[in-house]
């Protein structure tokens, strides 16, 4: 093994792991504070890059990308903050909460991936990129859209954990995902910071869409597999924790560039799945996971 | 009682309306919608049995049909086997997985367990797709061969041998899945399901109960994936979607939980009104969009399933 192939595989990991971390952040921030697993998260995230497709491409309305960002994260809110209040609210205090928006969050998901199929059609689409051309890192080929994901990665999850640690809000959602009945008794506005953390989350997944809209194609269904992949990620960081699950998510990456390097890509994912399995059965609460009930 | 009564009255009505619809119904198509129906009627009734009476949140169920689709499919078309010894194997093929990822789930709890099932499924669909050589690939497997009794074709006479074979299955499994929850097996499975704690410390073994239950359900679903493949002939890793599983899980949840009859007249009846929207202009997709707005008001306002506005307890 020569230093190009170690510096390939760590820099396509780090690539793909900034992604991961992006995606898996958004659903372990939902389910440490809400206590819920959102399955329409990528399908949030299909629907941030159209959106921003269509905003900002010449067939679309042409209005240029920080316009489409914009009208992206203003919808997500929005989105979130309906998702929230129509499919996860009404089942707060039921036994099975867990399990209801499990299926109430797939039925979501159907919903926006059809309806995405329903406005856009069914071609392909991609955002231009943002940063265009390719630069070359420690002998490694990439294309400046990737470098760029590379850089806003952690810039975007810095600014949230600055966000959960110095703002009254932040604060507020780490207390509530602490121990809510606490966090209600020394007066925090419970039902409010969980309309917050959902519309956050969703527009953290928009925003991850339109970095990953313009490295690959978009389809209906593009939310799926950045989906199954934080899927995984979350089963091996433990869900309990935010920076559990970005180490996790970077671990993940570099596992499955170099897997893909040694093994290639057909056998890759069935490799990452027994690994899997091992791990749960010798720590059914995750690598670095708390026993979660 | 009056449902007790209603019941005893209306399996033996069902099975003979049942037996008579190929008599009425000459048209092949609504004979086709008819057989597919009953196969979803049997994949949404045993998951029944394993998310609805055992409480296991699994959804790696519509993985357990599609490995039933492929491996009866493979076997028929590569192997040569006889699609009737297909069919089983299919079957056992499914319940084989199902013990596979029992090793982790029975061992988890909560989120844990949806988690794990799903990338399970996710995981079949990648083998599925990268074995293309073998599989078809995305493209999906064609030509698989069809079944035959003693010379007879089921395609023949507009598919009135695949209707009662069809038929069979469905009230063969209904039947089993019944005997299955009624008996001290099944009583074991709703006892872990409402109270965990108490049921263990009266000595039921829940990894055992678990493992077997998985095992069991993916067997009729496995069942219902061979018959599938040997009717349609042809087959997809579409089977595998979110799409499909949301579909699934929609006829369980409108025909309520834990009755196994439930789904079964969710399958029939979403079956037909899906294929009836496809029809009406503009609703190709959006019909799938509107199963999803139903599963979720009925999550909301009849958490029991349709079935429950008819049951008067």
């Amino acid at each position: 093994m020569t230093a190009d192939t170690i510096s390939a595989i760590i820099v396509s990991g780090v690539v793909l792991g900034s992604l991961y971390a992006l995606m898996a952040s958004g659903l372990s921030l939902v389910w440490t504070t809400l206590g819920i697993f959102n399955f329409a998260h990528g399908a949030l995230m299909t629907l941030g890059a159209y959106l921003a497709w269509t905003m900002s491409d010449a067939a679309g309305l042409g209005l240029g990308l920080a316009a489409g960002i914009a009208v992206a994260v203003a919808v997500l809110i929005g989105v979130g903050i309906v998702m929230e209040r129509s499919v996860v609210r009404p089942f707060y205090d039921h036994r099975d909460i867990l399990l209801i928006t499990v299926m109430t969050t797939l039925a979501t998901m159907t919903l926006i991936e059809k309806g995405i199929q329903l406005v856009w059609g069914a071609r392909l689409k991609q955002l231009a990129p943002i940063a265009p051309g390719k630069v070359e890192i420690f002998r490694t080929t990439i294309s400046a859209q990737e470098l760029l994901i590379v850089i806003v990665a952690p810039l975007l999850l810095g600014a949230l954990w600055l966000f959960l640690r110095n703002t009254r809000i932040g604060r507020g959602i780490r207390a509530v995902g602490q121990n809510s009945a606490a966090a209600r008794l020394i007066g925090i506005d419970v039902s409010r910071l969980f309309i917050v953390t959902f519309a956050l989350s969703a527009v953290l997944a928009g925003l991850t869409g339109i970095l990953l809209g313009s490295v690959r194609l978009l389809t209906p269904s593009f939310g799926t597999d950045p989906l199954v992949k934080a899927l995984i990620i979350v089963i091996f960081g433990g869900l309990g924790s935010l920076s559990g699950t970005i180490l996790a998510a970077y671990v993940m990456g570099i596992v499955e560039a170099a897997l893909t390097y040694f093994v290639g890509i057909y056998w890759t994912p069935s490799i990452i799945f027994v690994l899997l399995i091992v791990v749960l059965l010798l720590r059914p609460q995750g690598l670095l996971g708390k026993v979660v009930r | 009682m009056f449902f007790l009564k209603l019941r005893t009255v209306a399996i033996p009505l069902l099975l003979v309306i049942g037996l008579l619809v190929p008599i009425f119904v000459q048209d092949t198509y609504i004979r086709h919608l008819f057989i597919i129906a009953f196969i979803y009627g049997i994949v949404a009734s045993s998951w029944d049995l394993s998310l609805g009476y055992a409480g296991i949140f699994n959804f790696g169920h519509i993985a357990f049909f599609g490995i039933g689709v492929y491996a009866a499919g493979l076997c028929a078309k590569l192997l040569g086997i006889d699609p009737w010894i297909a069919m089983l194997i299919g079957g056992m093929a499914a319940s084989a997985a199902a013990g596979l990822v029992a090793l982790p789930v029975v061992r988890l709890q909560g989120v844990y367990v949806v988690l794990v099932t799903f990338a399970f499924s996710q995981l079949v669909l990648q083998v599925v797709i990268s074995q293309s050589q073998i599989t078809g690939g995305t493209l999906g497997m064609v030509r698989v061969p069809t079944i035959e009794l003693f010379g007879y074709n089921f395609l023949r006479d507009y598919k009135l041998g695949y209707y009662y074979v069809a038929f069979a299955l469905l009230v063969a499994s209904a039947f089993c899945l019944r005997q299955l929850v009624r008996s001290d097996f099944g009583l074991s499975l709703k006892a872990l399901r409402d109270n965990e704690d108490y049921a263990v410390s009266r000595g039921i073994p829940i990894s055992t109960q678990r493992l077997k239950v998985l095992v069991a359900s993916a067997f009729f679903a496995g069942i219902a994936g061979g018959f599938y493949v040997i009717y349609l002939r042809v087959a997809s890793p579409e089977v595998f979607n979110f799409s499909t599983v949301s579909l699934v899980l929609s006829m369980v949840l409108v025909g309520g939980t834990a009755s196994i009859y439930g789904p079964i007249f969710a399958a029939l009846g979403l079956t037909f009104v899906l294929e009836g929207l496809a029809n009406v202009n503009g609703l190709a997709e959006g019909r799938f969009m509107l199963v999803a707005i139903v599963m979720v008001l009925v999550l909301l306002f009849l958490p029991k399933g349709l079935a429950s506005i008819f049951s008067r307890k």
